[in-house]
């Protein structure tokens, strides 16, 4: 359930940035607008990924990927 | 300049320069790689010649704009060539995260002997197939101060049959460095959209305070980055080290190289501001560079999301 709604946050982030890409392309006063606005939607959507994600780490309700050195001594 | 006609400039010997700068770099570099000692020389002298570019180039554009000879279709090219950029940067990103997934989803577990099992006979008897344990460490090698530190942690390894294990450890804790980072580069994110801001009223001074700050985050991320490689190199983790070593540094690496390259444009935008080269209604040289620092946090967080964290 949590990794669906991270998932779901991410996906957002991106729309909103896209938004932003096309106001850009856009340019003139009313794209300048539009690429602000989703910058501030993606900015803001991005803080709460932040935390949601560092929450649920402390929650225990997702596991870290914890990066391992192991090992079979393979060089022989 | 009227509507109808398009500025059209005179050819240009900056394409080549950049290209004769970049090879040399990348032949300097190469070379320095296989042990040559004039390749660090080389490299230096391709930097400079890559540096002499920048400042030629970029300055001829910014004058061509300040003196007035852009139109609004030059501006429409300048959003589109923009736009074209960041597309191939998109794809790049999504190369490189698809290699992920697909090692780590598909490839790994193949190997492991998951679905018909057709491939694992033919494996070399050392090979284990996981995700995070990568490297060959000989016994001993993982250091004490390390693990006090808290930085590096011992976990119980199965290992493969009829092969001596060393100490296994955790290398890169995702609370420590990763977090700190990706937090450094969301404020960065925050105090750009705060200039962006400070743009659009037409503040200058708070335009160069804001800017600043996202230099020096970018920069401080950076330092952090060069110091979580230092740390993951000394205990094993390297390119070498099977394909999470190699997916790891891809990312890490090329994503560490657009924050650098970020980290320049944002200066030469922070130069511009301070020279007034925009205002509150014509500042597209800042609304590129915005947008793409704010993809380089993006791709961030996918990272610190995918890698360390699902």
């Amino acid at each position: 359930m949590t990794e669906f709604v991270i998932i779901l946050i991410i996906i957002a982030i991106l729309v909103a940035l896209g938004f932003g890409l096309i106001g850009m392309v856009k340019g003139g006063k009313e794209g300048s607008d539009k690429m602000f606005k989703s910058l501030v939607t993606r900015v803001s959507l991005s803080v709460l990924l932040f935390i949601l994600v560092l929450f649920s780490g402390y929650m225990g309700w997702i596991e870290p990927n914890i990066i391992m050195v192991d090992a079979p001594i393979a060089q022989k | 300049m009227n509507e109808e006609e398009y500025y059209v400039p005179e050819g240009t010997y900056w394409p080549i320069i950049g290209s004769i700068g970049v090879s040399t770099l990348f032949v300097g570099f190469a070379n320095q790689m296989h042990g040559a000692e004039w390749g660090g020389s080389v490299m230096a002298l391709g930097f400079a010649i890559t540096v002499f570019m920048m400042f030629g180039w970029f300055g001829q554009v910014v004058n061509e704009s300040t003196s007035g000879i852009y139109n609004k279709q030059v501006d429409r090219s300048f959003r589109w060539g923009m736009s074209w950029f960041i597309f191939s940067e998109v794809m790049f990103f999504a190369a490189f995260f698809g290699a992920l997934f697909y090692a780590r989803q598909l490839s790994v577990p193949w190997l492991g002997g998951a679905d018909n099992n057709i491939f694992t006979p033919d494996l070399w008897n050392a090979f284990s197939a996981s995700w995070h344990q990568m490297a060959f460490l000989a016994p001993g090698s993982v250091t004490d101060t390390a693990l006090q530190s808290g930085t590096v942690m011992s976990f119980p390894v199965v290992p493969a049959s009829g092969i001596e294990t060393a100490t296994p450890a955790m290398v890169v804790n995702p609370w420590g460095l990763p977090a700190l980072n990706t937090a450094l580069l969301l404020a960065s994110g925050v105090t750009l959209t705060y200039a962006h801001h400070a743009l659009r009223a037409g503040n200058r001074n708070q335009i160069v305070g804001w800017l600043v700050a996202t230099i020096a985050l970018g920069a401080a991320f950076l330092g952090f980055q060069i110091m979580e490689y230092g740390h993951a190199y000394q205990e094993g983790l390297k390119l070498t080290s099977g394909i999470y070593g190699s997916t790891f540094y891809m990312l890490t690496g090329f994503h560490g190289f657009h924050v650098t390259v970020g980290v320049i444009m944002l200066t030469v935008i922070l130069y511009r501001v301070q020279k007034g080269h925009f205002n509150a209604d014509n500042h597209f040289g800042f609304e590129g560079v915005a947008w793409y620092w704010h993809f380089v946090d993006v791709v961030w967080l996918g990272l610190f999301v995918f890698v360390y964290w699902l």
